[in-house]
Formats: C-alpha cells, sequence, structure tokens
C-alpha cells in the first residue's frame, strides 16, 4: 500500500515553476530515493510533501492525510531533517533530543538513539563544537526521536566522511528495517544506487523517471561494457547466445561485449567454460550518471 | 493560532526551561543586565540623596537594550539557523518558541531592573517611587517593555539575519536612547530634539518613569505614546514576520 501519493505537483516561485506536475508513489516501508541536480526542485516536492511548503496544485496523500489541512496530525507521524536548519549554538546534544522527545506523544528513548547514532559519549557537548558528522547524526537522531512512520532525509550524509558514509547507510537500512518509511533526498549516485529501493529522478522540476536503481540503469539502454583481448579463437556465438548479453562488437583484435544486468559474470564464465583464455578484461559497468545523462541528454552535475 | 494540542504543554515547559538555560549562555543577556547596573554605580557616586533621574535613566537603558538588542538578535538569529523553520515540522509550533522567548526575555528586562532600585538602595539613598504608585509603576515598565520588544520584533522580521538585526538594533539604539534623554541632560539638549524625545517610545517612558520618582502619576499622553507603539509595531510585525 502506497503510504505517499503525490500526483501533479505544482508549486512556483515568481512564476518560475520549480516543480512542474511532480508525481510520485511511495510503498510503505521502502528506502525512496528522490534524485537529481541542484536545483532540480528535489527539496521543494519533498518539503511540500512533509507540509513545510503548500504547493500551487497537486494532490497529496501521506498516511492517507492531507499535509496542509491535516498538517497537525501529520506532523504527529513524520520526522524531518531539513537541508538547512541548525540548533542554537549553546544547546547540548542531550538538551536536544529531550525537549525534540517532548514533542511527541510516544517518542523513543533518546538516550538509545544517542547510542545509536555514535553520540553517547557527546551527550554534555554544545551544538557549536560539533563536528559537521556529529551534526549530521543528531539531525537524523532528532528525526528519529518522535518515532515516525515517514522520515524524511534531505541530503543525509552531506559533509560525512567516507566511512561515516557507509556507517550511516547501514543505519538507514535499518531504520527501514525497523517499519520507518524513508524518504531520501540525494545527489550523490552511489548513495542512491547503494540503499535506495527505488528512485525519482528529477530535473527541471519533472519527474524523468520512477524505478529501481537497476531498472534506471539497465533501462538507459546501452548496459553495461565488457572489454577484452582473446588470446586464443573465440566464436561470437558463445556469448550472443547469453541473455544478458545485447551485442558483441569487434574492432581490430578488441572485443566488445554489451549487456544487461549482470553482464560481466555471464561473460566471463562462458569465456572460461570456453576455455577461451583473454587479456587486458575490462568492465565498463553503467551507472546511475549514465542514466542520469540517456534520460536527460545532459550531464549531472551536482 | 493554537501554539499547543494534546500533550504538549509539557513540551512547552520543557521548551521553557532550555530556552532559559540557552539565554543563560548568551553573553548579550549578561552585557543586557549588566550594562545598566554598571552606568548606575560609575553615576551613583556623584549622585545627590533623593536623586529621581538616575534610576529612571538606567531602567530606560536595561529595558531599550533587552527590547531593541536582545529580542532581534535572537529571534533573526533562530529564523536564520532554520530553527524555527526545523520546529514547523514538529506537533510544536514555532510560534511556540517565540511566544517563550518574548516571556523570558521579559523576565530578563524584569531581573536586570530588579538589580537596579536593589543596588541604589545598597549605595544610597536615591529616591523609589512611593507606596501608592507602585502599581503604575508595574503598568509603566510592562508598557514599555511592551512598546520596546514590540518594534525589537519588527527589526526581527525585516532583519535578513542575526548580525544585521543587531546592526539595526545598535543603530535605533542611539538616536532613540539620545532622543529619550538618556545620553545628555535633558535640559543640555535642543529644545526640539528634547520635545520630539517625548514622542519616541524610549522618550515617553522615560518621562513617565521620572513622573513616577518625582512623585506623581504618569501623564496620559505618554502612556498613549506607548501603547500606540506596541500597537503599531505590534502589528508591523506580525504583518510581517517570516518564519524562514
Amino acid at each position: 500500500m502506497a503510504i505517499i501519493e503525490v500526483s501533479g505537483l505544482v508549486k512556483r516561485y515568481g512564476g518560475v515553476a520549480a516543480l512542474d506536475g511532480v508525481s510520485f508513489s511511495v510503498p510503505e516501508g521502502e528506502i525512496f530515493g528522490v534524485l537529481g541536480p541542484n536545483g532540480a526542485g528535489k527539496t521543494t516536492a519533498v518539503e511540500c510533501t512533509a507540509g513545510l511548503r503548500r504547493a500551487d496544485a497537486g494532490r497529496i496523500r501521506v498516511l492517507g492525510l492531507d499535509p496542509v489541512a491535516d498538517a497537525r496530525r501529520l506532523r504527529r507521524s513524520i520526522g524531518v531533517q531539513l537541508q538547512q536548519a541548525q540548533l542554537p549554538e549553546n544547546i547540548k546534544v542531550w538538551e536536544a533530543l529531550d525537549l525534540y522527545a517532548s514533542f511527541y506523544e510516544r517518542p523513543r528513548d533518546w538516550r538509545g538513539l544517542l547510542a545509536e547514532w555514535g553520540l553517547a559519549h557527546r551527550r554534555d557537548a554544545r551544538f557549536g563544537g560539533l563536528s559537521g558528522g556529529e551534526r549530521q547524526r543528531l539531525f537524523i537522531a532528532l528525526a528519529l526521536v518522535g518515532d515516525p512512520k515517514v522520515a524524511f532525509l534531505d541530503e543525509l550524509t552531506t559533509g560525512l566522511d567516507p566511512q561515516a558514509r557507509r556507517d550511516t547507510w547501514d543505519l538507514i537500512r535499518r531504520v527501514r528495517d525497523g517499519g520507518v518509511t524513508v524518504v531520501l533526498v540525494s545527489h550523490f549516485m552511489d548513495e542512491v544506487e547503494e540503499l535506495c529501493d527505488r528512485v525519482a529522478v528529477l530535473d527541471r522540476g519533472r519527474v524523468v523517471a520512477v524505478d529501481t536503481p537497476t531498472g534506471l540503469i539497465d533501462g538507459a539502454g546501452g548496459g553495461h561494457r565488457v572489454r577484452f583481448r582473446p588470446l586464443t579463437p573465440l566464436d561470437d556465438a558463445l556469448l550472443t547466445a547469453l541473455p544478458e548479453v545485447i551485442a558483441v562488437s569487434r574492432d581490430g583484435d578488441q572485443v566488445t561485449v554489451t549487456g544487461t544486468g549482470d553482464v560481466a559474470t555471464a561473460v566471463t564464465g562462458a569465456l572460461a567454460r570456453g576455455h577461451v583464455l583473454v587479456a587486458d578484461l575490462r568492465i565498463d559497468r553503467r551507472t546511475l550518471d549514465d542514466a542520469f545523462t540517456a534520460l536527460t541528454g545532459r550531464s549531472f552535475q551536482p | 493560532m493554537p501554539i499547543s494540542s494534546g500533550t504538549l504543554p509539557a513540551s512547552v515547559v520543557k521548551l521553557t526551561a532550555v530556552e532559559a538555560k540557552l539565554l543563560a549562555r548568551e553573553p548579550g543577556s549578561f552585557f543586557a543586565v549588566v550594562i545598566p547596573l554598571f552606568i548606575l554605580v560609575i553615576f551613583g557616586f556623584s549622585l545627590t540623596p533623593g536623586d529621581a533621574v538616575l534610576l529612571p535613566t538606567t531602567l530606560a537603558i536595561g529595558v531599550g537594550l533587552v527590547g531593541l538588542y536582545l529580542v532581534p538578535t535572537t529571534l533573526a538569529t533562530y529564523r536564520e539557523r532554520g530553527i524555527l523553520r526545523r520546529l514547523a515540522a514538529t506537533p510544536l509550533r514555532p510560534e511556540a518558541l517565540l511566544a517563550v522567548q518574548l516571556l523570558l526575555q521579559l523576565g530578563l528586562a524584569v531581573l536586570g531592573c530588579g538589580l537596579l532600585p536593589v543596588a541604589v538602595g545598597a549605595l544610597l539613598g536615591a529616591a523609589v517611587p512611593r507606596p501608592g504608585l507602585v502599581p503604575w509603576a508595574v503598568a509603566v515598565f510592562l508598557l514599555g517593555a511592551v512598546a520596546m520588544f514590540a518594534i525589537g520584533l519588527v527589526i526581527a522580521a525585516v532583519a535578513a539575519n542575526g548580525r544585521s538585526a543587531n546592526g539595526i538594533g545598535v543603530l535605533l539604539y542611539f538616536p532613540l536612547a539620545y532622543l529619550a534623554g538618556l545620553m545628555q541632560p535633558r535640559h543640555l539638549m535642543p529644545e526640539a530634539l528634547a520635545q520630539a524625545g517625548e514622542f519616541t517610545p524610549l522618550g515617553a517612558f522615560v518621562r513617565s518613569l521620572r513622573d513616577l520618582w518625582a512623585g506623581d502619576a504618569p501623564h496620559p499622553v505618554h502612556l498613549g505614546i506607548m501603547a500606540a507603539y506596541a500597537a503599531l509595531a505590534g502589528l508591523a510585525a506580525a504583518k510581517s514576520f517570516r518564519w524562514e
């Protein structure tokens, strides 16, 4: 069942359409990504959905509630981490969590959240003294302290180092596994590819595609490429017979195989079974970047 | 708009406690309390017994500093940092934070101003209003504070960020303090400016206080001027206040 339904969302700023007919729906229990370059309208779309902005047109239902008309009821069941929201410099970590917990009828135990998000040792630190990563983890903890059914997380891992990003992804998966639907705004392709069950790709205020990350990459056409130089004779039929393979082409002694899904494993497996020795094996995996370029005709510039 | 629902009064209590701690950690609050006290002590030594000018002057400085400097800077900073917007996403409304802040800052003004008569009593025998005028004194204090806070709210509404709110507050404070006669005795000021000063909120406030200290009830015109500023600035702030 869809926990979020958005259709025909329009939002204009001074006559310019930031959102121009955005539609998507999110089933319960998904990590749903909203991906796009800066200025694509991601944040606006999510803020309208979370009831922080009023859309000019369109229909939004979150948990069956209208974010404008039922704003007060909705705010009890959602958690939000905003991109440009800070806390007072002098508030202590525990004070912020304790305060935000008091806003909700059945909050989570904030001490548990503190430990879960690696902030237990920073309990008495002031917000102004936290590192970028600590601040980000505190914001996520604040978004979850009300025990929400839906969490909106905007640019979740901005300011985190690579290890902290991976740790955060693991925690977000745990949040979903705990039954919280997560809407994740991101301009990081790897993050979306790694974390999201499904993705809406936004460009210039429009949804250009909604699919799983794998579906988007495969749908972009061309698929992945495997290139190698055979050292022993190779019959192309060995490869074209594989369901993952789309085409095999030769350029001198160089062979290029294009295909979908896990074409690399299929090709290397077939070569091994056919006792074909190869050199200079290269695998070019298509990424969401390629999918974005294919969808919009432009390269993705965050 | 109601600011709470369901179980929320407990959260308003907690918000008040946290905001009070934050206010106490803010150096600006310390200065707003200490500067009037400092002026009082410096000038207190040359005071003639029964003086009815210094205490009203420092009281007005205290209320002016909180209203024109602390109120706008705090609120504009809260908006600039997205704190009001973040609260808008919770069951608590940002209006609650605004209300709690104004009450706490009023408390700070009361605390700061309360210290002044105590300090005076300890230092020397400067006059205080006679007991019959105490209700008037409370009314004048509240009216003056509300008028200054309302102007502070307008600054918070129009300022782009905390720093510019601070700048506007300071820029506005000095001419208002001068016109009110807080910087120079009234008889040394050009007559036109001294008269114009009576129509400023801080001027009406300090005149009312001086009347009280001289043993008279405040003049209705001065009360009316403060009420008018409170109403007009309050309305302007309510119309123009931005939450983000």
